[in-house]
């Protein structure tokens, strides 16, 4: 039998199902990887050593007596830190938030774990959701596990590092402008955003609160598929969550009669490396029976304007709650109601947090409104409009994930460079899409590639269904060299 | 020059702005309990506490409650509304933001009508729409506390058009919006629990002058006779103001500021001044979708409407013959009118069993600060008081001491108090009197004559005398039958 971390969840799953391997072995096998490696990853910020173990007693004793058992037995599960899983800490990578303890289930965990998957551990991320790169957690940085010196994405940084390193078969993320898709292309593994709606929000911490979507994040599609039939339903505590039953996801492994729109115009300062690579990507889809179209998206080079300018307004909102009054760490040296305002926030929050605060409060401030973020709505809706038009010739749109691969940790200073990372992925948060990450190669480097597919709404099922066919002809996905091996 | 004019020829502007408490079972956007009074911190969730990961769902009842409010009023209810994030900070508010609905009211327009000082008047109604209310802060010795409670409770704040002119017109239009929420069994319209609660904006100007001037505004007006004071003594403040200072420029004189009722001084008293407008910079709340209402819920929520304060009103005139005075004073306190409804059941004399409650037992009762309902005394009592009467079991000064023993001991019933007491006996039986009247008649031969003679003073005096004898307990009507059948005889 193959080490238990090269299985797929799938794989591991029916092989726990079939009594070949116990859910405990499986639990302390992957504990043991994420002690021996967590430490020069970064990837967890959180084990759970003791849950983990007790479900997987469970497990056994329910597979022992032969009951049902869950779609998700005895997969291990990794949780983005900004989620709750009720009575541990949520930090969301912040000092604000190190000794909060979640009063509440998130509603995709509640539904992953009725599902019975086994959670390891609370995954490393940008200080509240921002930032490519998880060099903003206020705890430590995540590494990419292809290349240590390189940052894994972000900010489901943890996230990505562990699935890539094999610390976890399935992990959570989530995705504001990109921080599923991006992470997942930077570690060489299949990351999904669904549409908007889909996957309800209730227990994500709140910073986009019109673009964040929690997804799977996997080393496979189907695994990516199977986390989507569990997390993907309607729910009550969540007003944006979509009335639409959850979908079972069949994959086949073609794509006859299936258009792909390229906005080659918008992709024309493309590195050539990267280009070379994408038109790789869709010489494969060509060959599975895909027409290559064009399809006209030039107002695209305004998303990352207005994803700054909405998705900060939002954040600048959705984090005032962190005043230092309820909950969270209130600074000691508050003496007056300002000065625990005041000094909470200069302590608890990072740089980058207070920038986009500062940003949001701005775009939203009178005098500035209009031509800030009531603007920054009005092309949004251009944006939609653009994509609607390019779905009315096309079933999905491919891009690269990213402009380049991972990039080494502190190799970019320019904020703007660095908010431009987000140019391909930010489109599919502003217009509520179905976006998958899927791995599309490897650079001169040797560091990995994505190729992104974006779907109309509500085409959560089809966007997977050509990731997987993809997928299943170009057999990208390797474990990286350092973490292939027992040790 | 405008500031030479006389007090008289000042107008007062006054505009309301009222929260309404809503009395759904659970808050607004949570499912924690909407309930005043009890221990601080136990009717909260993840949601009303601002927890992170939490997030807001409107609850449908308040939405119901908010239409049926417009539709009241014969407001427009808006098919599609919106709601937004105002921002702020300050303990009592739980996520720094409050979400409201700025942009896009459920509710526009409207009208409520009133009597000030006998005549009719016709107020409008700018606007209404949902909010959630804030916690309350409670400041002890060395530090504060919030109470998150309250935080997230319904509200609808229902903004009227600067169109009253006095604060008695103030208050009569607080009153009978309270009266509708009231009857709507919306809210429990309670000033001094703070389901209620009353903003007054208030500036002057010369009579006939357009615009408006300069305006402050006052809060924390827990009872209408606190509103009125507070207004009236407001309005006094600024036309002073403008008479004594006649070259200053108004915004001079009267700075925006807001100030609140200070029940013991009976003072308005400076809370802040506001230097700049405040900027919430209001955007759509991004968590909720828009509010939209089909036809079918419209109207199905306008046709299960009660009977409005209006509708009882005209009632009471048209078909129980109540003066206006006294039906008024019956349907600003449904709970009253209810009662008076009860009690109609068992005895058909509106004006009196009106009188009864309103009058005679109201005074009874105001030292104490109760009403009827408060102490005790169901309504089938007072129907059988004032069945006696008109039956002409009782007189009306038998009735009056009946009413005094049914306050001293609420819950026993009239008819039983009399049975008791052998002096409410009424003397009805014809055996008994008439002895007495011929008694009376053979005594005072000059007042036979003279009232024969034409002159009604003296048929007074008879039934008088009559009535000392008996003690006051014979039935009036019966004396006087009695004294006329036998004058006649003579």
């Amino acid at each position: 039998m193959k080490p238990l971390h090269h299985f797929s969840a799938l794989e591991l799953r029916d092989s726990f199902v079939r009594g070949e391997v116990k859910a405990v072995q499986i639990a302390e096998y992957f504990l043991k990887r994420i002690k021996q490696h967590n430490k020069e990853l970064g990837a967890f910020l959180k084990t759970l050593e003791a849950k983990a173990l007790l479900k997987a007693e469970e497990l056994d004793h329910k597979r022992a007596h032969n009951k049902p058992l869950g779609k998700l037995a005895a997969i291990p599960l990794a949780i983005k830190d900004n989620m709750h899983i009720e009575g541990e800490i949520t930090s969301c990578g912040s000092k604000f938030l190190k000794n909060y303890k979640a009063p509440f289930n998130a509603t995709a965990v509640r539904l992953l774990e009725a599902e019975d998957a086994l959670f390891v551990g609370k995954t490393n991320l940008d200080e509240f959701a921002m930032g490519s790169t998880n060099a903003n957690s206020a705890f430590f940085p995540a590494h990419n596990p292809w290349d240590l010196k390189c940052v894994p994405g972000g900010s489901s940084g943890g996230t990505a590092a562990a699935i890539a390193a094999r610390l976890s078969l399935i992990g959570t993320g989530s995705d504001t402008g990109g921080s599923i898709r991006q992470p997942a292309g930077f570690c060489g593994v299949v990351g999904f955003k669904p549409t908007y709606g889909r996957v309800s929000r209730y227990g994500l911490v709140a910073f986009g609160s019109s673009l964040d979507q929690i997804g799977p994040m996997t080393t496979t599609v189907a695994d990516a598929a199977l986390a989507m039939e569990v997390i993907g339903r309607p729910c009550s505590s969540d007003a944006t969550s979509l009335d639409f039953p959850p979908e079972s996801y069949s994959l086949p492994t073609e794509m006859k009669e299936i258009k792909i729109g390229v906005p080659w115009n918008f992709l024309e300062n493309l590195k050539p490396e990267m280009r070379a690579n994408f038109a790789a990507s869709l010489d494969v889809m060509k060959s599975l029976g895909a027409k290559i179209i064009d399809v006209d998206l030039d107002v695209l080079k305004y998303s990352i304007a207005v994803y700054y300018i909405i998705a900060t307004a939002e954040a600048s909102t959705n984090l005032a709650r962190f005043d230092g009054i309820r909950y969270g760490v209130r600074s000691k040296q508050a003496k007056t109601l300002e000065e625990i305002y005041e000094y909470s926030r200069k302590e608890g929050f990072g740089k980058e947090v207070k920038k986009r605060i500062l940003l949001g409060t701005y775009v939203l401030s009178a005098g500035f409104q209009d031509a800030y973020y009531k603007k920054a709505q009005k092309v949004r809706t251009l944006i939609l409009d653009a994509f609607e038009k390019a779905f009315s010739e096309c079933d999905a749109v491919a891009m690269p994930v990213a402009p380049s691969g991972a990039f080494e940790h502190n190799s970019i200073h320019d904020p703007i460079e660095m908010y431009l990372q987000d140019i391909f992925t930010i489109p599919a948060n502003l217009a509520g899409l179905p976006a998958a990450s899927i791995p599309s190669g490897y650079d001169s480097r040797n560091m990995p590639l994505g190729l992104q597919i974006i779907g109309p709404q509500m085409c959560d099922v089809p966007v997977l269904q050509y990731a997987h066919a993809y997928e299943q002809a170009t057999r990208h996905l390797r474990i990286p060299p350092a973490y292939e091996g027992l040790s | 020059m405008s500031s030479e004019l006389p007090y008289d020829l000042w107008e007062p502007v006054i505009g309301l702005e009222i929260h309404v408490q809503l009395n759904t079972k659970s808050k607004i956007f949570s499912s924690a309990p909407n309930h005043f009074g009890d221990e601080p911190n136990t009717n909260i969730s993840a949601v009303c506490t601002g927890q992170p990961g939490a997030l807001p769902v409107l609850n449908k009842e308040a939405v119901r409650k908010a239409v049926q409010f417009g539709l009241s009023v014969g407001a427009e209810i808006s098919r599609i509304s919106t709601f937004d994030r105002k921002s702020y900070f300050y303990p009592d508010s739980p996520r720094n933001f409050q979400i409201t609905q700025f942009e896009n009211p459920l509710v526009r327009g409207g009208r409520v009508s009133a009597d000030v000082d006998g005549a009719r008047k016709t107020f409008a109604i700018n606007r209404a729409h949902l909010e959630d209310d804030a916690g309350m802060l409670k400041h002890f010795t060395t530090f504060a506390g919030v109470d998150y409670n309250r935080a997230g409770a319904p509200l609808i704040e229902i903004v009227s058009e600067p169109c009253m002119h006095s604060a008695k017109e103030a208050v009569a239009y607080a009153t009978a919006i309270r009266a509708i929420v009231l009857y709507l069994d919306a809210s429990d319209g309670n000033m001094e629990e703070g389901s209620l609660r009353i903003d007054a904006n208030i500036s002057v100007r010369p009579k006939g002058e357009k615009g408006l001037r300069p305006r402050i505004e006052i809060k924390n007006m827990n009872s209408f006779t606190f509103m009125e004071m507070a207004i009236q003594s407001e309005i006094s403040r600024q036309i002073s103001l403008y008479i004594n200072n006649p070259n200053k420029n108004p915004i001079d004189l009267i700075p925006p500021g807001t100030y609140r009722w200070d029940p013991d001084t009976h003072q308005t008293v400076l809370m802040r001044r506001k230097e700049s407008a405040d900027d919430y910079r209001y955007f759509p709340e991004p968590d909720l979708v828009p509010l939209v209402l089909s036809e079918e819920t419209i109207d199905e929520l306008r046709t299960s409407l009660p009977e409005l304060p209006h509708d009882r009103y005209n009632r009471y005139l048209s078909d129980l013959n109540l003066t206006p005075y006294a039906a008024a004073s019956l349907i600003n306190e449904k709970i009253l009118s209810d009662y008076f409804e009860e009690a109609l059941k068992i005895c058909k004399s509106p004006r009196s069993l009106c009188n009864w409650i309103t009058v005679e037992f109201a005074g009874r009762l105001k030292m104490s600060g109760k009403t009827l309902i408060d102490i005790g005394i169901p309504p089938v009592h007072v129907a059988h008081l004032v069945q006696m009467i008109e039956e002409n079991r009782i007189t009306g000064r038998i009735a009056k001491a009946v009413a005094d023993e049914m306050v001293a001991s609420p819950g026993l019933d009239p008819i039983a108090i009399v049975k008791q007491n052998p002096d409410y006996q009424p003397v009805g039986d014809l055996s008994t009197i008439e002895p007495l009247v011929d008694q009376v008649l053979a005594e005072n031969p000059q007042s036979v004559a003279d009232f024969k003679a034409g002159r009604d003073k003296a048929f007074a005096f008879l039934v008088g005398a009559v009535m000392k004898l008996t003690r006051g307990k014979a039935s009036p009507q019966i004396v006087n039958d009695l004294l006329r059948k036998k004058i006649e005889k003579k």
